[in-house]
């Protein structure tokens, strides 16, 4: 049960952290100064959601997968380990470091109605929307490999 | 004359602010730190997943090759992060410039780490 509770925090933060950039992303479309202080809000909690889920999943990674790895390795989808896995566990580096650098590109590169500072941030916010879903969807892929590897 | 010297002074303050970066320290050197870091997660990776000893060692600092990967990244970030801001490295970068570098090195260590697993999906 602790199990199943630490693998949905895990993912219910990487989502709101997803939803988050995605807010972030049409408030620096749109930035402002109206908007400049919601603009710092939400990068800060992209960052705090990402570290979040990435403490509960490394914990999660680390102390209760690898019977679930056996299980999906011994089924007919090892290939959701082998490479779904160990895909997402390596790029998720890349999503935690995007999103830890984010509130610093939104408070210390200002304006952000200067076009070149606007497009760092929305490129940021893009790359982790993206990888955010690929995320997601690895997840899915890999709870699937253990479904299968338990049907034998 | 008054009004041509206002507008002499007004074309210099301007091409004064355009040569000028208009990027803070702090997000530039933990830019530029990041983009030495994306690189070096792939790197890191390919050397332990190639190299038995690095795998073992990395095993035995934090008791997880995963664990000790996601530290040392975090500790190298930080540090460069610092150091680049402090030595004010790449000053005169603006955020387009910044934008590409962090972009292609988030590509190129995706990319990187992709191709390594493929044999395993096609298999």
């Amino acid at each position: 049960m602790l199990n199943q509770g630490f693998m949905m925090s895990h993912v219910l933060f990487g989502v709101l952290g997803i939803l988050c950039a995605v807010a972030l992303f049409m408030d620096v479309l749109n930035a402002g100064e109206k908007n400049y202080q919601r603009i710092k809000i939400l990068s800060l909690a992209v960052a705090v959601l990402i570290v979040i889920s990435f403490l509960i999943g490394g914990y999660w990674y680390v102390t209760y997968y690898g019977a679930e790895r056996d299980i999906i390795k011994a089924g007919a989808w090892p290939w959701a380990h082998n490479f779904f896995m160990e895909v997402k566990e390596h790029i998720f580096f890349a999503m935690l470091l995007l999103g830890i650098y984010l509130p610093i590109a939104v408070y210390k590169n200002t304006p952000l109605t200067n076009r070149k500072n606007k497009n760092l941030v929305l490129a940021i916010c893009a790359m982790i929307i993206l990888i955010g879903i690929f995320m997601e969807g690895a997840g899915g892929i890999i709870s699937k490999g253990v479904t299968i590897g338990l049907r034998g | 004359m008054k009004k041509t010297n206002i507008k002499k002074n007004k074309n210099i303050q301007t091409a004064v602010i355009k040569n000028k970066t208009n990027m803070n320290k702090y997000s530039l050197g933990f830019g530029l730190s990041l983009v030495v870091t994306n690189l070096l997660n792939a790197v890191i990776l390919v050397v332990k997943e190639v190299s038995s000893s690095v795998m073992n060692v990395m095993k035995a600092a934090l008791g997880h090759h995963w664990t000790t990967h996601g530290v040392f990244l975090l500790f190298v970030f930080v540090i460069l992060g610092v150091v680049f801001s402090i030595k004010g490295a790449g000053a005169k970068w603006d955020s387009r410039k910044l934008m590409y570098y962090i972009s292609g090195s988030v590509i190129i260590s995706v990319v990187i780490i992709t191709v390594f697993f493929l044999p395993y999906l096609i298999a």
